[in-house]
């Protein structure tokens, strides 16, 4: 999992690309909890294969901080097999998702 | 070109990456469609999981993959203590970010993604046996 961080606008933005997974997530999360902060912060998970539920228990664990801390965050680019996951796990009705970066600075 | 895939590991969590780098490879080798090559690897990743993290005193684990016409067969076998998985997938999927509890998404992945699961206690190892849809896009 190798992560990149730029900004768009006034948000942070974190290029993930790789697994999100057992092996990966906590080393992410340290990361990405580093990146957290008002206004926002967007994944963008184009590059994104394969999201576990220690993925998504990282996912989570941001949205958590991000509404203590008073940030936006949101996902774009979901591959399918990552939406599928987001589906049946209920992510997809706690965690905003657009198609592209545009759309969740916009939102 | 083989079908099947072997592969014995000592129960660290390193070997997760190892078994999913394999998976990986062969999903491409196979040219399985993208989900169901995402579905083997995100299963493997939950069922390897589990047993390096909950199965106390297991030595390895092995997976063994194969590919039929329809369907892809993938059995993980483990001699950690007794464990039946099935029904365990207890997950809340309608609860709020607030109540969102981690934990239990494991295996209600195995039992949504999973087209069968068989489990059985056999010789003092756990053999769990999935399939899925080979030709999931």
């Amino acid at each position: 999992m190798q992560i990149t961080s730029s900004t768009s606008g006034t948000l942070n933005v974190a290029t993930l690309e790789g697994r999100l997974d057992t092996a990966t997530a906590a080393e992410a999360e340290a990361t990405l909890l580093g990146l957290l902060a008002a206004p926002g912060l967007v994944l963008d998970m184009t590059q994104v294969r394969y999201v576990s539920s220690a993925g998504l228990r990282t996912l989570l664990k941001l949205a958590k901080q991000a509404k203590a801390k008073g940030a936006a965050y949101s996902l774009v680019g979901l591959q399918p097999a990552v939406r599928e996951v987001f589906e049946i796990s209920g992510f997809d009705k706690i965690i905003p998702s657009y198609a592209t970066l545009a759309e969740a600075v916009a939102a | 070109m083989t079908n099947t895939l072997h592969l014995r590991l000592a129960p660290e969590a390193a070997n997760v990456s190892t078994l999913l780098d394999a998976l990986e490879a062969y999903v491409e080798a196979q040219e399985l469609p993208i989900k169901a090559a995402s579905r083997l690897v995100l299963l493997a990743d939950e069922l390897a999981a589990n047993v390096v993290m909950h199965a106390e005193g297991a030595t390895f684990f092995a997976v063994d993959v194969s590919r039929g016409p329809d369907t892809v067969t993938f059995t993980m076998t483990d001699d950690g203590p007794e464990y039946d998985p099935l029904g365990r997938g207890e997950a809340n999927t309608n609860a709020s970010l607030e109540e969102r509890e981690l934990g239990g998404l494991g295996l209600h992945f195995v039992e949504k993604l999973a087209s069968t699961v068989d489990w059985r206690r056999e010789a003092d190892h756990n053999i769990l046996t999935i399939t899925l849809d080979a030709a999931a896009e």
